[in-house]
């Protein structure tokens, strides 16, 4: 059961690294000279989403197991 | 709350961040020996987290250490140093800026003081112009007035000449009139009231031409 | 001497057993306190040569060498970085900030090629989290004073009868910030010790053919070590920005509460 866990977190961390990542491209590709800004807020994002799945790796499995 | 770009250096804010830096390594080190956080420990390290607040704790002992010691030895030399730079560029450009400006200005004093010289030559070619004119109508008036005076002069002379020869010619006519009137009376008539006739008539022919 | 030699090989060793591929999501395998230190040594070795090397032409009025412009360029975009999110004011957090990563970046490469790092071992990073969220909370409380940045905590103000909901927010305010903590240190484990897991189980699919699968991965771990770098700094120029950013506002308005909803960035992990 655990790695179908595991498999369909990593899935949501992946459309929502995906989304944030379309959503930066589109705007930057409109707005060329906020690209600075832009990169900020999608890094602090991408952590962010990225920071869910690793609670889910390391303490959601080993609360799991233990 | 002060807005100072500087990181402030304060000495004992210094030794003491080393000193409690070097106290918690060490007390770090002593609590990881003790199992001090066992209690803590164990069950987090059965859900699948490896902590250790012991090394924790050294860590952020080793960190207040290298916090200081790395502004202090790295951080304010190159600050320095480009600080340095960012200012020598800042004056270079100034001073550039300055150079400029004073070019523009000597550029413009320059073509100020050429139009100056072009135009004042150009009066002074004027009033060359003006004045070789000016002689040169004075020369010509005074050619026309010599000229003028010559002609005057030469046409007095002719008028006299002609006179004088109008007279003399008068006198021969005359002259000839008589002898011829002499030859022709055969007699001589060579009196006053016979030459105031002949001068009279010779007057009356005169105004008649 | 030989004592010290038979510690960095029996600390390899540590460092092999605690990426075995046969207990992977096991926790006991973290290292213990000499090899914490020997890793830390290593880094602040590395990291102090590399800058007696780039300090050699300090001073000067051209960085020649590499490494000199590479500490230059450092410096301009962590100054890009802290003045991009926190404004002017926020050049004296510098130099913190580029011990943070200083650092994590090398020790992030040195986790590229030996067993373990620093910034592999949760403790560590718990350690870097709690010095960053600790720092931010004092910037905070010497910008608004201590029932100032305490009462940030509490929301807005909403007059009285909502007060328990204030002490909802205050709540769930300190559950964030001890959140922070958290979100930091265990991102920054999960990078990097994550990526060592992940190299030792792809190299048991080569094993077979003797193909270290494993090293494929390395550009992902490279790009990782610097984005680990970046977003922890990053972060902590969010947080710092966010307890300190109402300093220049403070002519316009005694309220500063009122307008802590409206952040555009997210305060919490």
């Amino acid at each position: 059961m655990l790695p179908i866990a595991l498999g369909m977190a990593a899935l949501g961390c992946g459309i929502g690294l995906g989304l944030i990542g379309f959503a930066a491209m589109q705007g930057m590709a409109r707005q060329p000279e906020a690209i600075g800004k832009m990169q900020t807020a999608m890094l602090i994002a991408l952590a962010f989403v990225e920071l869910v799945f690793l609670l889910t790796v390391f303490v959601g499995a080993g609360a799991f197991k233990g | 709350m002060t807005e100072n770009t500087q990181p402030k250096s304060n000495p004992a804010m210094v030794v003491g961040m080393i000193v409690i830096g070097a106290i918690l390594m060490v007390a770090g080190m002593v609590a990881y020996k003790a199992h001090a956080f066992d209690a803590i420990e164990k069950p987090l390290a059965g859900m699948g987290i490896p902590l250790n607040f012991g090394k924790t704790i050294s860590t952020i002992g080793v960190f207040l250490i290298l916090f200081k010691v790395i502004e202090y030895f790295f951080f304010k030399p190159l600050h320095e140093t480009i600080d340095h730079r960012t200012g020598e560029l800042e004056k270079t450009f100034t001073e550039a800026e300055t150079l400029r400006a004073d070019m523009t200005q000597m550029k413009a004093d320059y073509e100020k003081r050429l139009a100056d010289t072009e135009a004042s030559a150009r009066e002074q070619i004027q009033a060359q112009i003006k004045e070789a004119q000016d002689l040169k109508k004075s020369l010509m008036a005074d050619a026309q007035r010599q000229a003028e005076e010559y002609k005057q002069t030469a046409i007095a002379e002719i008028e006299a000449e002609k006179r004088k020869v109008l007279g003399d010619l008068r006198v021969e006519v005359t002259k000839l009139s008589l002898q011829a009137t002499e030859k022709l009376l055969g007699a001589n008539i060579d009196s006053d009231r016979n030459r105031k006739l002949i001068d009279e008539f010779l007057s009356t022919v005169e105004v008649k031409n | 001497m030989l004592s010290l030699f038979q510690n960095v090989q029996w600390l390899l060793a540590a460092g092999d057993s605690a990426h075995g591929g046969d207990h992977g999501g096991d926790a006991h395998a973290a290292l213990a306190i000499e090899g914490l230190w020997f890793y830390i040594g290593l880094v602040v070795l590395i990291s102090f040569g590399l800058m007696v090397m780039a300090k050699k032409e300090f001073g000067q009025r051209f960085f020649r060498t590499r490494i000199s412009q590479y500490a230059e360029q450092l410096y301009i975009f962590i100054e890009n970085l802290v003045v991009g999110i926190i404004g002017a004011h926020g050049r004296k957090y510098m130099p913190m900030i580029m011990t943070f990563w200083i650092v994590i970046f090398i020790s992030n490469c040195v986790a590229l090629f030996f067993p373990t790092s620093p910034t592999a071992d949760l403790s560590f990073n718990l350690g870097m989290a709690l010095i960053a969220v600790g720092y931010v909370q004092y910037e905070g409380m010497r910008a608004n004073g201590v029932l100032g940045h305490f009462s940030h905590f509490a929301g807005p103000k909403m007059g009285l009868a909502l007060i328990p909901i204030n002490g909802m927010i205050f709540i769930i305010e300190i559950i964030s910030e001890t959140m922070k903590n958290v979100s930091l240190s265990l991102r920054l484990y999960g990078n990097i010790d994550g990526g060592h897991r992940a190299a030792v189980a792809m190299n048991e699919l080569g094993e077979g053919a003797n193909i270290p699968v494993g090293a494929f991965l390395l550009p992902v771990k490279l790009l990782t070590c610097v984005v680990q770098a970046l977003i922890f700094c990053l972060l902590f120029c969010v947080y710092i920005s966010l307890v300190t950013h109402h300093d220049h506002e403070e002519g316009h308005g005694h309220d500063h509460a009122d307008d802590h909803g409206h952040d555009p960035v997210p305060a919490t992990a």
